[in-house]
């Protein structure tokens, strides 16, 4: 048995271990929490009602009896009884069964927030082992990355929140440095064409940022409707732009990097292939990716609206007001993310080809 | 002016600029992809439509917009067409069982308090709503993801037409396995662009870990980004096995 082989098998008994270890953590942490935990033994449907809301809407309100074991604390063991409340949609209080398990809300007789680490953590696991079986080594670095990257982000706002409003910029500004280099270093390696496309990255996501910004001020914010972001404790603006920046960021990168891979790589076929033609291969690959790209940072974005979008329809809001009020945000960040892929295009363009002229000077 | 319509306008002019008349049909593909899901917004609005169904048929769509209408219909968009649907319908059983049984659905606590002018008692199944929100976040990077893998790998099979089925798998696998990385980092970051205001929120209230773990929007959040992870990963062995497969087994026919 050689050594990798014995590395390879390794590694995979520290995954499986890692994966039962935390799962049975997880199943059995009760007692790592100060919020008392309910396990659901029994419910009784008590009542359920058909109701019709102000705009027609049929929806059946249902009321369980809840029969559930505390699970950790003083009184661990005991039995309690209390009501829960649900609708048939769900929006907003949830159907309990046997065996689910929650936090009992502050007031202390109703249901608060339902025990969801064992499942975060579960496909958390699913990830980490899909990556891995189908990727392997570069599956074990994205897996890599988006912990690194996490961890970035998350030290950064630490010291954005001690700091005042206006920092946020400058703090993601050096973020996005950091996340850019270690990301594309991590994805291939030290070379020319890792440099390229970490300056052309930079460049095009701050571009792009100078654009959005004059935007902004140009029409004087018309057209954004700030007051729907959710979960604001902090000016809208700043947040907005900070999530801007860092929002486009991974589809500028990839950009890049697929950009300058392929262009050093026609330069290395042949050392004295013509500036213009690789200008023009370039150009092409570029055309390819431009769509696919912007389409996948649209998605991202627009598609957790839809349930606002629902409620608001259902609720005889107008289309237009509905559409501006909860999509205003999001699609700003899809254009602007555009706007900085498409910029990526001539820019890695353009480093690229300085680059391989020097190199061909050297010739 | 009002700015959507200014970046808008930006965004067509340099796509226009920088693509030519591919850079025209992306921005079209765009604003047609926007329609689609306004389209199935609408009709999820029926109390009697299936909100998944109608999200596969969307799905369905909008890969057929992206891959048929931007490049052409041949043999490599068919494939990725093909794994895309495949590869959708897989995550959409999965995460319908992780969306229900870890009850991420709905409106959570901190944003039902801005909407509580709304009647939240509306007859839409939330479970399907959730599930289909998930899964329309990654469309995009999954049908960029299967063409990556088809189109270079016809190329492959064109250069070396005795290849066996089995090495032009493995070869559509490596490809794979170079893009995976960048793939998934932009999902990655389009949401921690999208979700800094919530961490912003958590830290600013001084939530405790247990409470974020296990609060609705977290859960909801980090779910998304994992599964999209992994829908990234799945596409690849699927889009290889059908192009594969496609491929060999057309050439050893007409012999």
């Amino acid at each position: 048995m050689n050594k990798g082989f014995q590395k390879k098998y390794l590694l995979y008994l520290l995954v499986f271990l890692g994966f039962i270890g935390s799962m049975l953590f997880v199943y059995h942490n009760h007692d790592f929490y100060e919020r008392t935990i309910l396990k659901v033994t029994e419910t009784i449907e008590t009542d359920r009602i058909e109701i019709t809301d102000n705009y027609e809407n049929k929806d059946y309100l249902v009321t369980q009896k809840i029969t559930a074991v505390i699970q950790n604390g003083e009184d661990k063991g005991k039995t309690i009884e209390l009501e829960n409340q649900y609708s048939g949609s769900q929006a907003t209080h949830f159907q309990l069964k046997e065996g689910t398990e929650f936090f009992l809300a502050k007031d202390g007789s109703s249901v608060g927030d339902i025990k969801r680490d064992k499942y975060l953590v579960l496909v958390a696991w699913l990830f980490i082992i899909i990556l891995l079986l189908v990727g392997k080594k570069q599956g074990a670095l994205s897996v890599v990355s988006l912990a690194v990257n996490a961890v970035i982000l998350s030290v950064a706002l630490d010291i954005y929140i001690r700091n005042s409003d206006n920092s946020l910029l400058i703090i993601c500004g050096i973020s996005i440095i950091l996340f850019t280099v270690l990301s594309l270093i991590m994805a291939s390696g030290l070379n020319e064409k890792t440099y390229t496309a970490i300056i052309a990255t930079l460049l095009s996501t701050f571009a792009s940022l100078l654009i959005a910004y004059v935007a902004l001020l140009v029409t004087k914010e018309q057209g954004i409707r700030y007051e729907e972001m959710a979960f604001l404790t902090r000016n809208p603006q700043i947040i907005f732009m900070g999530g801007l920046l860092i929002g486009s960021l991974g589809a500028v990168m990839d950009v890049a990097i697929t950009m300058s891979s392929s262009i050093f790589e026609l330069f290395e076929k042949n050392n004295e292939i013509k500036l213009s033609i690789l200008k023009k291969s370039g150009l092409e690959i570029g055309k390819d990716i431009m769509g696919t790209m912007t389409n996948i940072l649209f998605f991202a974005y627009v598609s957790g609206t839809i349930p606002a979008l629902l409620l608001y329809f259902k609720n005889a809001s107008p289309l237009g007001f509905t559409l501006s009020m909860n999509l205003s945000v999001e699609l700003a960040r899809a254009l602007a993310g555009g706007i900085g892929i498409v910029l990526t295009i001539p820019i890695t363009l353009y480093i690229s080809i300085f680059f391989i002229k020097r190199k061909q000077a050297k010739l | 002016m009002n700015v959507l319509i200014l970046l808008a306008t930006i965004l067509f002019i340099l796509m226009a600029v920088v693509g030519g008349k591919k850079g025209i049909k992306s921005f079209i593909a765009l604003l047609l992809n926007f329609a689609v899901v306004i389209a199935t917004v609408l009709m999820m609005n029926d109390p009697n439509a299936n909100p998944i169904l109608l999200t596969l048929v969307a799905c369905g769509i909008i890969s057929a917009i992206s891959l048929f209408y931007i490049n052409e219909i041949n043999s490599k968009t068919k494939m990725a067409f093909l794994a895309t649907i495949i590869t959708s319908l897989l995550l959409l059983t999965f995460i319908f069982f992780i969306t229900e049984k870890s009850m991420i659905y709905g409106f959570s606590e901190e944003e039902s308090d801005s909407l509580t002018i709304f009647s939240s008692r509306i007859g839409i199944d939330f479970v399907k709503v959730a599930t289909s929100v998930i899964i329309m976040s990654t469309i995009g990077a999954i049908v960029d993801t299967a063409i990556s893998i088809t189109s270079p790998m016809r190329e492959i099979h064109e250069q070396n037409p005795d290849i066996t089925r089995k090495d032009l798998f493995m070869s559509g696998i490596r490809i794979g396995r170079d893009i995976l990385g960048t793939s998934s980092n932009t999902l990655f970051f389009a949401f921690f662009g999208g979700y800094m205001g919530l961490i912003i929120w958590f830290k600013d209230l001084s939530y405790s870990m247990g409470e974020i773990v296990n609060s609705k929007v977290f859960s909801e959040e980090m779910i998304t980004i994992l599964t999209a992870g992994i829908g990234v990963a799945l596409v690849i062995p699927i889009a290889a096995a059908i192009t594969a497969y496609h491929l060999v087994s057309f050439k050893h026919s007409k012999e």
